[in-house]
């Protein structure tokens, strides 16, 4: 299903959970989010999820500029929680993205769903004890 | 074979089924909410192209372009249960010279109108925050809040071009946009035709204006 999700919306990740509160107050952190990248919208003002080279995690801003069109468009993004554009946040050298640095244009919105994820990854023992419970569990319920 | 734990995740199941189901209801309920959002005017009050630095550190040398403008709007209809904030934003759009159909585009100017439901996100200093909160007491909704009069506005941003060419460029124009953000569901934007009940932005754009040439340097 994932696959198939990954294939109709053409985003190699069509679901995301947001990170950081850079697009506060529109997106918290564990807000869950859906893509589209057939196209992706990449109009002014609309919100799409870049990578940047090197640098494993995916950003959630709006775009502020966009100079051309087709594969040389040149976009810049902001969070809307952030006072500075997002040329700091680029690969060294690079001032623009490029239509190929984009993940997928946010379409869809569900609050707080994502959260857990969060949770999970910031405190790792609760993974560990999540399992462990599962495990006593299944124990248990043998009678 | 009822044993707490099956009664605790059937609980928890039906809770977010039951929640699901009722907030596709309300993300649906966006769809027969008319909408009917317009603009009176917006025009460009002073236009100004100057020469500066991308950042202090920097032997690069390009051209800003700061334009001041007034606007008025109604976006009252925007604002529903399932609103969470409307960003309204002031774009200057010009075609490119030498390529057919190639429009820039940037922002100049930004604003996060919060519902009442969405005051306590808002990232204001605390007075503000008080004073806005102030304003809604006891609503949820508030639409009056989507009436926009704005006179003599300075550019939060400065409009720039990879190649640091402005100056002198034709064809200029300011355009409104919103993009409403809901508590569930999708995200919407201005839009160029009506869809179902939601009308087209009305008005919004402003008449043709070119770039001055540039200003010589004076101390800033």
């Amino acid at each position: 299903m994932w696959k198939g999700l990954s294939v109709i919306t053409a985003s190699p990740s069509p679901i995301v959970v947001v990170l950081s509160g850079s697009m506060e107050p529109a997106f918290q952190r564990g807000d869950l989010l859906f893509l589209w990248n057939n196209p992706a919208p990449d109009h002014v003002g609309s919100v799409v999820v870049y990578e940047v080279k090197d640098k494993p995690i995916p950003i959630v801003h709006r775009i502020v500029r966009k100079f051309g069109t087709g594969p040389d468009t040149k976009l810049l993004t902001k969070g809307d929680n952030n006072n500075a554009d997002d040329t700091e946040l680029f690969a060294k050298g690079q001032d623009y993205l490029g239509p190929d640095d984009i993940i997928g244009g946010v379409v869809g919105y569900i609050p707080f769903v994502g959260y857990v994820t969060i949770l999970l990854s910031e405190y790792p023992w609760l993974k560990t004890a999540m399992l462990g419970l599962m495990g006593l569990l299944v124990i248990l319920q043998r009678e | 074979m009822f044993n707490s734990l099956n009664r605790i995740q059937n609980t928890f199941g039906f809770f977010t089924t039951v929640a699901f189901v009722l907030a596709s209801f309300i993300a649906l309920s966006d769809f027969v909410t008319p909408r009917a959002p317009s603009a009176g005017t917006i025009v460009p009050e002073s236009v100004q192209v100057v020469k500066g630095r991308p950042h202090y550190y920097s032997s690069k040398k390009e051209e800003y372009a700061i334009v001041k403008f007034s606007l008025d709007a109604s976006l009252e209809s925007l604002f529903t249960w399932n609103t969470k904030q409307v960003f309204v934003y002031v774009t200057v759009e010009w075609p490119e010279p030498g390529a057919d159909n190639v429009t820039n585009s940037a922002v100049i100017w930004d604003q996060i109108i919060t519902s009442p439901s969405a005051d306590h996100l808002s990232n204001l200093s605390p007075v503000a925050l008080r004073k806005l909160k102030r304003s809604a007491e006891g609503k949820s909704i508030d639409p009056s809040r989507g009436k926009l009069k704005i006179k003599n506005q300075k550019p939060k941003y400065q409009i720039t071009h990879p190649t640091g060419k402005l100056a002198e460029a034709e064809d200029v124009r300011l355009r409104l946009h919103y993009s409403v953000q809901p508590w569930f569901g999708i995200l919407t934007f201005d839009q160029e035709s009506d869809i179902g009940l939601w009308k087209a932005f009305k008005g919004g754009v402003s008449e043709l204006f070119k770039l001055p040439a540039l200003k010589k340097k004076t101390t800033t």
